[in-house]
């Protein structure tokens, strides 16, 4: 672990900059949307952004082709969006390999100094901080970052950089966990104190099809979920110029598992919305042995249909055996 | 750069045989030859307007050419339909697991069909019968809607001098001329009795039939690991990544199409 002086972040943004594109997410009316850098401060303070970090590693519509274009840094990314990336990474890495899921991007995360209201990583069990999947992770201390290499290539820009960082001291090291703490606390208190276990969900939910039926009601099937879910992959192929079309897609849509000859296995609303569970809290840890599900309260944002998942969850958790 | 799986390989259409008003054999020539398992599947693409799923009907011991049988049934099929010999298509794959034959060897081998789900049906058969001494008994049950949705119509004969024994049904027949059983496929077990102890059964057919069929191999004592259904389901990517064809966790264009009735029983509306 090292120390960045926070009068020497912006020297080591400048210097990540050269042979990089940054993104980083840049606070508008109290939310965080990413943002392209183009030379101006940032900070690395607050909460995820509005949408995830997927769609710089698989946009939507993107026509599959071999592209120039300059390797990114993502400053500020958080815990939610690297245990979407994780699963991410199993779907599409796994053999045969999506050659086109971007493999030159690094990731320079960032702990959550303050949690979205709908945040609940921390009633699911998660923290409001990564644990893994980064290069470099930044942490808060008073007058700095203590700043953690989480891969190779993260010890090596650390090493390429020294002259910016110092070694952390322990004193300075028990200080992030002060901002983790409290971070940690005020997501746990927005919930309630809520301590939901994924394993319990994945045991409940089929038993539990009239708890889904009911949110399900409301469910407008617009996919708005799905599509800012951090850990959710699907999509459809379309023909497009030289090579396929890549569109993301949405099992909340009544036509997503329709065959041709006129099947659709879940035609109605409350098997796809349940499908929606099942695939995070069961199926998913069954097959790639991650949940799908990071707490990060987007669904619950953007739901048009006013659906709290975490609700939801809760409900399901707190139905009888 | 290694190999983009969502490219497809360009392929011909060297022949085109219609098998009922509904349903035609398309004869195709990869510029590669395609090493398939039998049971496996394609992406028959058409360029510039959509891709989608058959599994060949063709032998798995022919690579250089293999046949697909395609049944017209959406924007898609209703293209391929007007293909002709010459024209060019793509194919990606082969994909999925196909039929694990090293399970069938020593085995009587009763092979359950109805309508267009004789396609993957034939490419078993042929593939069997090419290999004949592996296994005990081969035997099949082909039932379709009427006399003239038969596909392979002229090939029956064929197949049992190579050693098949095969039966048949129709639902049913308003000219007479059908002189076989009629009813759904299932009522061929009114005359024949398969030793469930000493066999596998697979089935392929529209979901009703396959239900159906499932329901009477278990009453007859198959277990539920020795019966082998085709999945059908929608797909898109075909190399487990889209998440379009989930069946319960798994995807069965990775891992399926083919599956024991045990993995899946389990699993709500599989039949849907
Ligand atoms: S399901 Fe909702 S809370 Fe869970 S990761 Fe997806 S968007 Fe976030
Ligand atoms: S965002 Fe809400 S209304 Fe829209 S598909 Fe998801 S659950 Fe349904
Ligand atoms: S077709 Fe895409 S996951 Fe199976």
């Amino acid at each position: 672990m090292k120390f960045l002086k926070k009068e020497n972040f912006e020297a080591f943004a400048k210097k990540i900059s050269r042979e990089n594109d940054i993104f980083y997410p840049e606070q508008t009316n109290g939310s965080y949307r990413w943002k392209k850098n183009e030379g101006e401060s940032f900070s690395l303070e607050g909460h995820r952004t509005v949408l995830p970090m997927k769609y710089f590693f698989f946009p939507p519509g993107e026509n599959l082709k071999e592209k120039e274009r300059k390797p990114a840094v993502i400053f500020g990314a958080r815990g939610c969006d690297l245990r979407g990336l994780a699963l991410l990474k199993k779907i599409y890495l796994e053999e045969p390999e999506d050659i086109y899921f971007r493999k030159d991007i690094l990731i320079f995360s960032a702990d959550c100094t303050s949690a979205h209201k709908d945040c609940f990583c921390a009633a699911l069990g998660d923290e409001p901080w990564a644990e893994e999947g980064f290069d470099l992770n930044f942490s808060f201390a008073r007058d700095g970052y203590i700043v953690e290499a989480g891969s190779d290539k993260g010890s090596e820009i650390l090493k390429n950089n020294s002259g910016l960082f110092e070694d952390a001291s322990n004193a300075r090291k028990r200080e992030i966990l002060e901002v983790r703490q409290k971070t940690k606390e005020t997501v746990l208190k927005q919930n309630g104190g809520k301590n939901i276990k994924p394993a319990v969900i994945a045991e409940k939910i089929e038993k539990n099809t009239d708890v889904l039926a009911k949110y399900a009601e409301d469910c407008v099937s617009c996919g708005a979920c799905t599509n800012v879910c951090p850990a959710c992959f699907c999509f459809f192929l379309s023909e497009g110029e030289n090579n396929k079309i890549r569109y993301s897609d949405s099992c909340q849509y009544p036509g997503y598992a329709r065959v041709a000859g006129g099947a659709n296995p879940r035609k109605e609303m409350t098997p796809r919305f349940k499908h929606r569970f099942l695939c995070k809290f069961f199926y998913r840890p069954a097959m790639q042995e991650i949940k799908g599900c990071t707490g990060c309260g987007r669904c619950i944002d953007g739901c048009q249909g006013g659906i709290n998942f975490m609700d939801v969850l809760a409900d399901i958790a707190g139905a009888a055996e | 750069m290694s190999k983009d799986p969502y490219r497809a390989i360009d392929a011909w259409i060297t022949g085109v045989i219609d098998e009922t008003p509904a349903i035609k054999t398309f004869v195709v020539k990869p510029e590669i030859p395609l090493k398939f398992r039998t049971g496996q599947f394609i992406q028959f693409t058409l360029y510039g307007e959509g891709e989608a799923p058959f599994t060949p009907s063709s032998s798995h011991f022919e690579a250089e050419k293999f046949e697909v049988t395609i049944m017209r049934a959406g924007r898609v099929t209703e293209k391929i339909h007007k293909l002709k010999q010459g024209d060019v298509i793509g194919i990606r794959g082969p994909l999925g697991n196909g039929y694990p034959l090293e399970e069938f060897e020593g085995k009587e081998i009763l092979i359950l069909g109805g309508g267009v789900g004789m396609a993957p049906l034939r490419s078993l058969l042929l593939t069997l019968l090419a290999e004949k001494e592996k296994y005990k008994k081969i035997s099949l049950l082909y039932g379709s809607k009427t006399p003239d949705d038969i596909v392979y119509k002229s090939q029956f004969d064929n197949w049992r001098k190579k050693g098949a024994e095969i039966f048949q049904s129709v639902d049913k027949c308003e000219t007479g001329e059908w002189k076989g059983k009629i009813g759904v496929v299932t009522c061929l077990f009114e005359d024949i009795k398969p030793n469930a102890e000493k066999g596998v059964a697979i089935v392929c057919g529209p979901p009703i039939m396959m239900k159906f069929g499932t329901l009477k191999l278990l009453e007859l004592g198959y277990s539920p690991d020795r019966i082998y259904l085709s999945m059908e389901k929608n797909m898109s990517c075909g190399i487990g990544k889209c998440g379009h064809c989930a069946l319960g966790k798994y995807f069965v264009c990775k891992d399926g199409p083919v599956f024991k009735y045990s993995e899946i029983k389990d699993i709500e509306g599989i039949w849907d």
